[in-house]
């Protein structure tokens, strides 16, 4: 074959293969195969978004209602404590309260960080002592609100368990072993004005 | 009949109102499934076709084809009407059955088996010279196959088939030329081309 020939080849090569139907139907209906699979991505991302939206509405139940136990908690340990030391005196009604901020993390597992575990054991030994100043009353209304908040931190617990990687929850779990140290820290440091007055 | 499926919903008291497929494509990207079907059957030929001639396996081709429109539901958003449906699905259709090949042993036991094209028999000056050509065409290389699918049945540009397959123009060029080269080879002891 020449280069003519070959070029002539060429040619009627490509007529040829133009003139080949485009279009070949399959021996088979594809649709129902492909509806099937739409049908399927279409009910996939929303079940997804349903169970997202469950599952976040089930966190968010929980922390609000975490939220409220222990801002209910620290409010109702407030007033206790405030009760007694405006019956007991008025005098150190300026001071301030010492709640210097401690950083806290968790550690693996869920486990506090050591800078916050050594200030936590810390107030919780004084804690017992501190308690004693307090008028019964009081010191039954501050271990029920103390105890409500470890309630309220076992639950989150039990909730990361099922679902560790749950960023809500591991703020809320911080957010409550924070909350607990702030509540003995206040219980301390009101006991301590008692003592003050005591003093006088 | 079947490509009115999906226009019900246009139809207006005293006749009803031809719908282009552009609204077709509109709908579908609004989630419509049935305005899907009727882009499907409108061009699930040339899909199947392409995917046949790429594959050269009918049952092959099937799979591809399915996989194409599927993938085409999820991507439908992207499509913005820069080109035809059509060259669209075909682009999507052409990526599946590249994606398919790569994760698949068969072809190269194919391309191992076809070794070095040599005529046969039967693929040879039958009555039917398009069949001929079909049979010649399924036993090129694959490069070689693809490039003559896209370039010489479907019409596409070099650079267009360059994109499609994501080689170069000239490699596009280089792979024409060897698919009439051995196309040549086998349909040249029949008379002419057919």
């Amino acid at each position: 074959m020449n280069d003519r020939d070959r070029e002539q080849f060429d040619d009627e090569l490509t007529a040829k293969a133009r003139e080949l139907a485009g279009d070949v139907e399959p021996e088979r209906d594809l649709w129902p195969g492909i509806h099937a699979a739409i049908h399927e991505s279409m009910q996939g991302p929303a079940a997804t978004a349903s169970v997202f939206g469950a599952s976040f509405q089930r966190y968010l139940a929980q922390a609000a209602a975490v939220i409220l136990l222990v801002g209910g908690s620290s409010g109702l340990t407030y007033l206790a404590i405030s009760g007694d030391r405006d019956n007991v005196s008025p005098v150190a009604a300026g001071i301030e309260l010492p709640l210097d901020a401690v950083s806290a993390s968790f550690g693996s597992q869920y486990t506090l960080g050591p800078d916050f575990q050594d200030a936590r054991r810390n107030v919780e030994g004084r804690l017992e002592t501190e308690l004693e100043r307090l008028s019964p009353e009081a010191r039954a209304e501050v271990e029920a609100n103390i105890e409500t908040i470890r309630t309220a931190i076992a639950e989150i617990n039990k909730a990361l368990a099922e679902e560790p990687d749950n960023v809500l929850l591991q703020q809320l779990l911080l957010s409550s072993y924070q909350e607990e140290l702030a509540v003995m820290r206040k219980v301390n440091g009101i006991t301590n004005t008692v003592m003050l007055r005591d003093d006088i | 009949m079947e490509a009115l499926v999906g226009t019900e919903a246009l139809a207006v008291e005293g006749g009803s109102v031809t719908e282009t497929e552009q609204d077709r494509v509109r709908r579908a990207q609004a989630a419509d499934t049935r305005a899907f079907e009727a882009l499907y059957r409108e061009h699930v030929g040339k899909v199947y076709g392409l995917c046949l001639r790429m594959t050269g396996n009918p049952s092959e081709a099937e799979d591809c084809a399915q996989e194409a429109f599927i993938q085409a539901w999820s991507k439908l958003d992207k499509f913005r009407g820069d080109s035809s449906f059509g060259t669209w699905m075909h682009k999507v259709a052409v990526n599946v059955v590249l994606g398919r090949m790569r994760k698949s042993r068969r072809e190269q036991d194919r391309i191992r088996a076809v070794g070095d094209i040599s005529p046969t028999p039967e693929s040879i000056g039958d009555s039917g010279g398009m069949q001929d050509l079909e049979q010649a065409m399924n036993e090129l290389p694959t490069g070689a196959r693809h490039v003559f699918v896209l370039y010489a049945v479907y019409g596409y540009s070099h650079d267009e088939t360059g994109e499609m397959l994501g080689i170069a123009a000239g490699t596009s060029k280089a792979q024409l030329h060897r698919a009439k080269r051995l196309l040549a080879q086998q349909l040249e002891p029949a008379s002419g081309v057919t």
